[in-house]
């Protein structure tokens, strides 16, 4: 077991250096110059002289006179040891304007997949039981609708109804502006500002993971052993949970780690929507704004995230039913 | 026999249960594709997920043949117009009360009954706060005598010489002139007319008056005008001219503009001047027309006239005009159609009158009869820039349906061909087709898909951009598709059939390819369809951010952008709303598809049937 995870870290690296190479040298076509925009607007109060001069200074400063490989490793040697780059827009470093949205989005996707999951293995269980059942006939097309439709769309109806129609919710936002709460009324006012972004991003992966939690249980169900145990006469309720429902667990174990893993990138779209500040936002602001060593450093933490989350979802395979084994 | 399976193959028109036929005869009538093609055709959902689908892909596909797309369009006086095609619908009180004038806004009409009275119809609502149709009580009391419509304000003159504005008058468009309401020795207001934010009125003793917002319209009277008696004077978008009892026509303002170079021929003998937004036409005794100012739409390109005119009047961009034999004839831009005459107009009864404004033209018959013809409306209404949402839809609709079809495509080769590859040979290219798609699979899709259109939009035009977004979409969505035909593969390779290929000495591609990938044919078509739907999702996710096809270029991602504010959202639903409707029809549409397929497929979902 030890050999294979170490198997798997060392091609992980291998894989994360690929992509830190393709990532640098992507961001290297764009057309744009640094240091030219630095000095910029200085150009108009200096001599030609001392306008070359401030610039080659700025080119050196940013480390932009060197060939392109040598930058490539100080960078990526830099991501090693805690240096994630520099932000032109914010003038800060990457890892310090990253803290608070870092929060929020966790914040707001750990709550938000919890009250998911808290529907849906209910629904999905239930549906399976009830296989055929008008019920079940229409949870699926409720379903299909739902993971059909693009989360800014449901965004746009939500907000329809409760925050323009109902009035119940803001708009969008945080908090209200030029609020100064602290303490519990403004967690209070921030969790009234998140409620509606959470309401969205639940029902936006009810549909999706409602079908997976009813394919899981149904294939269970429909295995050999719970014949067996309805043949010995065990009760229908400890059929379904204890034989079905801990097979069924392993696909949704899967689609528990894979969620995870979407919640630094996935919640862009619901992020710019609401214009909440979070790092899907913070990550379209950098790449409309071109500040390109944030992209970059964000860029390279959600292949980070993504690529320690395959391997956690091999490795759950085995934790959750011994008789996989992963390390063949 | 015959006769059961001609009814076989309607029966799916009824969306009828299947006949029971018991195992063996089923076993024996049908091969597995008929089973398939069965199986589907027998379920409502997916066959009703079918046809809408259908129908949706041939009204994107033959719609754009009939809503042309200009993608330089845009038309800052039809912005955000509600749907409707109301905008020609006058009431019917009007024509009982017999008309006397009809004045045309931007997008609606203000009619004047012989008896005084005053109607509105078309999109009167022009912000959330200013309804046209709200007509002041001391209007609706007063005997108006006159009427004019602005951009978006109406002026009123009733038979006391009392003006009335209503509307937009935050830019100063009420404030008449105080000499104006206090007239000398009888005499009273003639004539008016209204442009942008301003108006003008002409009284009977020739006397000149200009109010208004003076930023953008030239309201001023220079020296030269004052001395004149004025008959008559007509507002462009932004400057107004002036036609002086002796027949001269004047430029009244202190700019220099296309207006103000009046023809040298138009010193003498003009009967009547009309104006569009940027041109100026004029009516010589003689019957000759003269149009100048900027014709960029062909208002200065004059039609022959079957009979001599009496009278013009101009819309937005197009003029019409009444001729001695009572017809009409209209010419100049027919972006709207607002010059497409129907027959009806001309035949039967002699016009005597013709109203004309922005699109829409009124004719009035000898017995009193409106006759219209011109623009009636957006059955989808417009967006912010007064582009109409129908036109953008199907455009879109096609733009998005292209996008997420080819790069399904692209995906689709890549894929199989991979897949295939990796599972037949197995081994060393096995692995390194996995670690590749592996690396490809672990890049998080949404943020690599935004830089590379960001990188892609600095260095690219428009129709290379969206290539390259197909390209990407195609290039990051294989490796699913490459895993499943891959453990497909890896099962039917130890299948009798290939081992009998081996035997008989088949090269081993054509295993692959004509051998073993047809047997896996049915996963590859329900996966790209599954796949088609998550393209247009993407597509539409990134443009709806600004890092997809970029506007003027519409989709349906990116007419949705700017959508998540609650002004948009309340006050201009239509922007969302349709948008929204199709591609959430035509997706849900595509899913059903693929899950019917895929049911119709697998023998297991058969089984609990």
């Amino acid at each position: 077991m030890a050999k294979y995870i170490l198997k798997r870290l060392a091609y992980m690296l291998v894989v994360f250096t690929i992509i830190a190479a393709l990532m640098f040298f992507l961001y290297n076509l764009i057309p744009g110059d640094p240091a030219r925009a630095e000095v910029e607007a200085l150009k108009s109060t200096l001599k030609p002289e001392q306008y070359e001069q401030m610039y080659q200074e700025a080119r050196a400063r940013l480390g932009l006179d060197q060939p392109m490989v040598v930058r490539f490793f100080k960078w990526y040697f830099g991501i090693w040891t805690g240096h994630f780059g520099f932000s032109n827009y914010y003038k800060a470093n990457v890892i310090d304007i990253v803290k608070e949205p870092m929060m929020n989005t966790l914040f707001i996707n750990i709550f938000s997949t919890f009250l998911a999951l808290g529907c849906t293995i209910p629904l999905g269980i239930y549906c399976a039981v009830h296989q055929q059942s008008k019920f079940d006939q229409g949870v699926q097309v409720g379903t299909i609708v739902g993971y059909s439709i693009p989360g800014y769309i449901i965004a746009l109806i939500f907000i329809y109804i409760f925050s323009v129609t109902l009035r119940w919710f803001p708009v969008s936002g945080s908090k209200a502006p030029g609020s100064s709460l602290t303490g519990f009324p403004a967690l209070m006012e921030r969790l009234y500002y998140i409620c509606l972004p959470l309401i969205v991003m639940t029902f936006s992966a009810l549909g999706g993971m409602t079908r997976y939690v009813r394919a899981a249980m149904i294939d269970a169900l429909s295995m050999d052993y719970i014949r067996t145990a309805r043949a010995k006469g065990l009760r229908e309720k400890v059929v379904i949970y204890s034989h079905a429902w801990r097979n069924a667990l392993l696909p949704v174990i899967t689609l528990i780690i894979g969620w995870f893993l979407g919640i630094f990138s996935g919640s862009i779209i619901i992020e710019n929507t609401f214009n909440l500040n979070g790092m899907g936002q913070l990550y379209y602001k950098g790449l409309t704004n071109q500040d390109y060593e944030l992209v970059l450093a964000m860029q390279m933490f959600y292949t980070a995230v993504s690529l320690v989350g395959a391997l956690l979802i091999d490795l759950s395979y085995g934790l959750v039913d011994p008789r996989v084994r992963v390390n063949k | 026999m015959a006769e059961e399976k001609k009814k076989g193959f309607f029966s799916f028109l009824r969306f009828g249960k299947k006949k029971e036929v018991d195992i063996f005869q089923e076993e024996q009538v049908q091969s597995p594709l008929r089973t398939i093609i069965s199986n589907f055709l027998h379920n409502r959902i997916a066959m009703t997920g079918l046809i809408v689908f259908l129908a949706i892909f041939v009204f994107v596909m033959i719609g754009p043949h009939i809503w042309i797309l200009d993608l330089g369009y845009e038309d800052n006086t039809q912005v955000n117009v509600a749907p409707g095609l109301d905008m020609m619908s006058y009431p019917r009180a009007l024509v009982n009360e017999g008309v006397q004038k009809i004045a045309v806004g931007n997008t609606f009409s203000v009619g004047l009954s012989k008896e005084g009275h005053v109607y509105t119809w078309g999109k009167t609502k022009i912000t959330e706060v200013v309804d046209i149709r709200e007509i002041p009580e001391e209007v609706k009391k007063a005997t108006i005598i006159d009427i004019a419509a602005g951009q978006d304000h109406v002026v009123a003159v009733d038979d006391k010489g009392k003006v009335y504005v209503w509307g937009n008058t935050r830019q100063g468009q009420n404030k008449v002139p105080s000499e104006m309401m206090q007239l000398e020795n009888g005499d009273r207001i003639k004539q008016m007319s209204a442009g942008y934010q301003a108006s003008v009125a002409v009284t009977e003793q020739g006397k000149l008056f200009v109010w208004g917002n003076a930023n953008i319209f030239d309201a001023k009277i220079n020296s030269a005008v004052k001395e004149k008696l004025i008959e008559k004077a007509v507002c462009t978008s932004y400057a107004y001219i002036v036609l002086t009892k002796d027949g001269q026509v004047l430029y009244p303002g202190f700019e220099s503009n296309a207006f103000s170079n009046i023809p040298e021929s138009l010193s003498s003998g003009v009967v009547d001047i009309a104006a569009s937004s940027q041109t100026v036409a004029a009516l010589k005794a003689d019957g000759t027309v003269v149009v100048w100012g900027n014709s960029s739409n062909g208002e200065d390109l004059l039609p022959d006239f079957p009979s001599k005119i009496i009278n013009i009047e101009g819309g937005r961009l197009h003029y019409s005009a009444l001729m001695e034999n009572g017809d009409v004839i209209s010419w100049g831009s027919n972006k709207n159609g607002q010059i497409n005459l129907p027959a009806s107009v001309n035949s039967g009864e002699k016009l005597v009158n013709v109203f004309v404004g922005n699109n829409q033209n009124y004719g009035i018959t000898e017995s009193g009869k409106i006759k219209t013809w011109g623009h009636v409306g957006y059955l989808m209404g417009t967006d912010n820039l007064g582009r109409d949402i129908l036109t953008r839809l199907v455009n879109g609709g096609r733009m998005t349906m292209t996008v997420g079809a080819v790069s399904v495509a692209i995906s689709l080769v890549i894929g199989v061909v991979f897949g295939s590859l990796a599972g037949y040979f197995g081994g060393k290219v096995d692995m390194i087709i996995m670690r590749v798609s592996e690396v490809v699979g672990g890049l998080p899709f949404l943020p690599f898909a935004m830089i590379l259109s960001a990188i892609v939009q600095a260095t690219m035009n428009q129709t290379q951009r969206i290539y390259m977004i197909m390209v990407v979409l195609g290039v990051l969505s294989w490796p699913g598709l490459c895993r499943l035909v891959r453990a497909q593969i890896l099962a039917a390779r130890e299948e009798e059939f290939v081992t009998a290929a081996k035997a008989m000495g088949v090269e081993e591609l054509q295993i692959v390819f004509k051998h073993i990938l047809p047997n896996v044919l049915s996963i590859i078509v329900v996966n790209a369809t599954l796949d088609f739907a998550t393209c247009m999702l993407t597509e539409s996710s990134l443009s709806y951010l600004g890092f997809g096809v970029a506007p003027p270029q519409p989709t349906w991602g990116n007419m949705l952008t700017g959508a998540n504010n609650s002004v948009v959202i309340q006050q201009y639903w239509w922007r969302w709303v349709f948008p929204s409707a199709i591609f959430g029809l035509c997706t849900i549409c595509i899913n059903t598809i693929g899950d019917g397929l895929r049911d119709a497929i697998d023998p297991k979902s058969d089984r609990q049937r």
